[in-house]
């Protein structure tokens, strides 16, 4: 044993070392004369089943925002496109502005919707047609003062963030992905600096909508 | 149609588990078994029962676990000083098999899981990964157990050579630690 591995001296000691010589054939038509137990349908993996309730998850959470979306597009509440670049590019182009004045850098884009200082309380909304209507009578009146204020304050809105909704938007217009914002108050467009005043010194709890 | 070639294809299927009749036999005869025919029977007939969870491929590991849990019911059942009586309840007076006094006191000295780790490698002449699906184990798992069972043998095999012999012992106790 000493110079033995230990399953070398286990094999040599088997007690049965041939496997048993028996003759079956009656034991096998007994057994096969037996019923077989009824194996359920396999069931899936739990990988392959996690898998299918993840797809079947995201399914049903894609069809419901379809839903919703086309039902408050029915509705009116979302989502006309805002103004887009090209078409503040265009309304600069109609319009003429006296020597000296320029018109304010679009710093953000028209398209998103923004906030700061938190509390949805820094954004204005003021629709697209009231904004130029209120820019041109600025520039018409020839009052210089006026005009400048009117560019402060349009430079004011752009570097506030403003929401600029577009021309002819209803009453029930809100930007994409602000779909039920909590409007504070709604101001006349000509109150704007008072809007920009309450939003500064942060009495708003929500939005300041100018209305024209 | 469907059922008749079903059955018949499951008999075809069990025939080649059934050619391991005597390998099964074998086992229970040298695990101890007062009777290793009938726990042959038994595995082959859940294994007809159950040929679905028999693995296709190699059934042998499966036949010796289930005939493994028969031989340990088989001992759980048997009174120590109670004659064996066979399925049918005919006494079989098959005698157990005599084992080297040495070696019998060694693999009683070691736990049931040890003995079947090292018994399904020398003496039923399973791979690793053949007795690591017999025991219900990975092949990882069963390496290790091997290793150290093998080293408890040998330290149980050398305090058995310096023991006094032991009483004779005609069946070796499944459920021994």
């Amino acid at each position: 044993m000493k110079n033995d591995s230990t399953l070398a001296y286990l094999r040599r000691l088997n007690p049965v070392p041939k496997a048993a010589s028996v003759d079956g054939a009656d034991l096998f038509e007994r057994i096969i004369s037996l019923p077989r137990d009824e194996r359920p349908a396999p069931r899936r993996s739990a990988t392959r089943r996690r898998v299918a309730l993840v797809a079947v998850g995201l399914a049903v959470m894609a069809l419901l925002a379809t839903t919703a979306f086309a039902v408050a597009n029915w509705f009116g509440d979302v989502v006309k496109p805002a103004v887009t670049k090209q078409e503040y590019k265009t309304a600069q182009s109609e319009l003429t502005l006296p020597p000296g004045v320029t018109w304010p850098e679009l710093n953000v884009d028209p398209n998103s919707v923004t906030s700061r200082g938190g509390g949805g309380s820094s954004a204005v909304m003021i629709a697209m047609g009231s904004w130029e209507c209120y820019w041109a009578d600025a520039i018409r009146s020839g009052d210089e003062q006026a005009q400048q204020r009117a560019h402060a304050e349009l430079n004011s809105l752009f570097a506030n963030h403003v929401v600029i909704a577009p021309a002819g938007a209803s009453e029930n217009w809100f930007p994409i992905g602000h779909p039920f914002p909590v409007v504070d108050r709604e101001l006349p467009l000509d109150q704007a600096a008072e809007a920009h005043r309450l939003i500064e010194e942060r009495q708003t709890f929500g939005k300041v909508v100018l209305k024209p | 149609m469907s059922i008749h070639f079903d059955r018949q294809s499951a008999e075809a299927r069990f025939r080649e588990v059934f050619s391991h009749l005597g390998a099964v036999t074998a086992y229970a005869r040298r695990r101890g078994s007062r009777d290793p025919d009938g726990i042959a029977a038994e595995a082959m007939t859940i294994a007809w029962r159950r040929l679905d969870d028999v693995p296709r491929d190699d059934p042998l590991p499966w036949l010796y676990g289930t005939a493994r849990n028969l031989v340990l019911a088989e001992a759980r059942r048997a009174a120590p000083s109670a004659p064996a009586a066979s399925a049918d309840g005919k006494h079989v007076d098959q005698p157990p098999v005599e084992l080297d006094p040495t070696l019998e006191r060694a693999l009683r000295g070691l736990s049931q899981l040890d003995r079947e780790t090292l018994l399904l490698v020398a003496w039923e002449d399973l791979t690793p990964g053949q007795a690591a699906r017999a025991l219900g184990i990975s092949p990882v798992a069963f390496r290790v157990r091997l290793l150290r069972a093998r080293r408890r043998l040998q330290t149980s095999l050398e305090e058995a050579q310096t023991a006094s012999p032991p009483p004779h012992l005609n069946h070796l106790d499944v459920e021994g630690t």
